[in-house]
């Protein structure tokens, strides 16, 4: 473990037992993962894959049957290890009878922010999540849109070095998405580590840096972002291709292939897609079709988890 | 910064309870006894003292003493105040203390940087603030309105904010505990009332064990009685204190305090390990 990470855990494990079928469920099954700090990092996986038991598992809310978590070097058992991290809870319920700004300052009192600080920050972040003439009002008439773009505001009441989002556009519109990115964006580029805990893929993709993928409790998969979509490029496909010709190409694509004389390669840029067809059309060769691929998230994930139609 | 926070929380808790429709009740009846009160007492004293006792079933022709009529008043209130009104009390508190335990809240309040005796601690400490404050509101009120309309000002009946409290917070505890295994406030109020509807056969027990014709019922019979608060017992000795009567025993009190005690260290150990 590296005292620089945000979030490190090794072989987390979760069990949970079913008293009266003496049945055991492995939530998270030996998770070890390390998130380095001022990254975005997106947590993936299919329903049921055991993300939110390790967000939950990370902050204390339920107790590990094995392993260890630290964040930002701390014991995650410790409250004191939470003290730099703002949590936005998955179908979080805020006590409906605050106003806006009261839940906000009871939030950051909780963070053992003075009174002062505490006016400052509500009345900024109201602004910042665009609720700023709601500040008053009882969070009983928020939309859930409203609430959502709340609740992130108060787990940034206390400027947190570590910001834990589960679902955190969840009935949130278009443009409030987009709210949501621009300030994430700005955390993260102020060194706020931000850990997502999203189904939705193209928003991750869209946001994250790093990803891990969960399935039955396991981490399956984790890595860059931009290293797991590389599939990206172009993939040309042509007819009467002569051997020689087939076999020089083969050594300049990423990927080629021969299928009932249909000659396929994988380019992985625009140059080298150029220089083939120049080639093909040299020796004569019929050229069918030639189109830009891409390997989304979606697909990775897909692969990853196995399962055709998963819910992420 | 502890400071802090257990001020936030309990703060919160009195929020809460400020615009729950079940607390406006409670504090709207001490209200309108508080009025009723005010309204009988808008009578000349002498004469209002025969037309009050007259009123509560009691004639007679000899004068009556003044000091007596008010201990009865203040016995009137503290029947009410340690029956019915301990009764709203505990159904109050209960949604109280069951409110932040609500899924979707609950992981919210955990996520914070504050130990979890202290959330459960500050939830039953504001509730108690909530109840308290209600109490005091009319024994005082009452305390005031007799004490300004007879002369008469016997500390004794401020006494009944003691044994009231002190009974609420046992019963508190037995709801605080019911709520962290259950998560229900229903049932946490069963719960204390079942406490509450079962000492008076419990404080029979010495008649209870001679028509028990069963040792081994004898002896849960007695174990009950020893185990479980004795929250007729304390009444009685709340109306002793009113009395003027000397207190012959304060093994109810004793014992219901090991009792409170027991409950919360269960409630307590129970939610620092619990998973939600």
């Amino acid at each position: 473990m590296t005292a620089e990470a945000a979030i490190q855990t090794e072989g987390l494990t979760c069990i949970y037992r079913q008293l009266w079928r003496r049945r055991e469920v492995r939530a998270v099954d030996d998770v070890s993962l390390e998130v380095s700090r001022g990254t975005s990092f997106g947590l993936l996986g299919p329903n049921g894959a055991g993300k939110t038991t390790f967000v939950k598992l990370l902050l204390g809310i339920v107790r590990p049957a094995a392993g260890q978590a630290r964040l930002l070097g701390l014991d995650c058992r410790r409250p004191e290890a939470r003290l730099r991290v703002g949590y936005l809870p998955e179908n979080h319920r805020l006590p409906s009878y605050w106003t806006g700004t009261g839940l906000l300052e009871f939030a950051a009192a909780l963070s053992g922010l003075d009174a002062r600080t505490r006016r400052e920050r509500a009345r900024q972040l109201l602004e910042l999540v665009g609720l700023g003439n709601w500040g008053d009002v009882r969070l009983a008439r928020y939309s859930k849109g409203m609430l959502q773009r709340l609740g992130l505001a108060q787990a940034m009441m206390h400027s947190p070095a570590l910001l834990i989002l589960d679902e955190p556009t969840d009935g949130v519109d278009p443009l409030g998405r987009q709210q949501i990115r621009t300030i994430l964006r700005e955390l993260e580029q102020r060194g706020v580590t931000i850990f997502l805990n999203s189904h939705l893929l193209t928003e991750v993709e869209l946001f994250c840096k790093e990803v891990a993928i969960m399935d039955r409790g396991r981490l399956v998969l984790s890595g860059k972002v931009r290293d797991l979509i590389a599939g990206k490029g172009y993939r040309l496909t042509a007819l009467n291709v002569p051997e020689r010709l087939f076999e020089r190409l083969r050594e300049q694509a990423s990927a080629a292939a021969m299928r009932d004389g249909v000659a396929e390669f994988q380019f992985a840029s625009r140059e080298e897609v150029n220089g083939a067809l120049d080639l093909l059309r040299a020796a004569g060769c019929l050229v069918e079709s030639i189109a830009p691929t891409t390997s989304t998230l979606e697909q990775v994930f897909l692969r990853t988890v196995g399962r055709e139609g998963s819910q992420p | 910064m502890i400071l802090r926070q257990s001020a936030a929380l309990v703060r919160d808790t009195l929020q809460e309870a400020s615009l729950r429709w079940i607390f406006w009740g409670y504090y709207g009846l001490s209200t309108a006894a508080i009025l009723f009160f005010l309204f009988l007492l808008h009578v000349d004293v002498i004469e209002g003292a025969r037309a009050t006792i007259s009123l509560l079933g009691e004639t007679s022709a000899r004068a009556f003493p003044l000091q007596e009529l008010v201990r009865r008043f203040y016995g009137a209130v503290a029947v009410l105040l340690y029956v019915h009104g301990m009764a709203l009390a505990v159904f109050a508190a209960a949604g109280l203390m069951a409110a932040p335990l609500e899924g979707g809240r609950i992981e919210w309040l955990l996520a914070k940087p504050v130990a979890r005796w202290r959330i459960l601690g500050m939830r039953l400490l504001g509730s108690l603030i909530a109840v308290g404050l209600n109490v005091c509101y009319l024994v005082l009120s009452v305390w005031i309105i007799l004490g300004w309309k007879t002369g008469v000002w016997d500390p004794s009946f401020l006494a009944v904010i003691a044994t009231v409290m002190f009974m609420f917070a046992v019963l508190l505890s037995v709801v605080t505990l019911a709520v962290v295994l259950a998560g229900s406030a229903t049932l946490a109020t069963m719960a204390a009332f079942a406490l509450m509807l079962i000492s008076p056969l419990l404080a029979q027990h010495k008649l209870m064990v001679k028509l028990l014709d069963s040792e081994s019922w004898r002896n849960i019979w007695r174990a009950l009685y020893w185990a479980l608060p004795k929250v007729y017992e304390v009444g009685r000795m709340n109306m002793d204190l009113l009395r003027g009567r000397p207190i012959e025993s304060w093994m109810p009190v004793w014992s219901s305090a090991l009792f409170a005690a027991l409950m919360l260290v269960a409630a307590f150990c129970l939610f620092a390990r619990r998973n939600y």
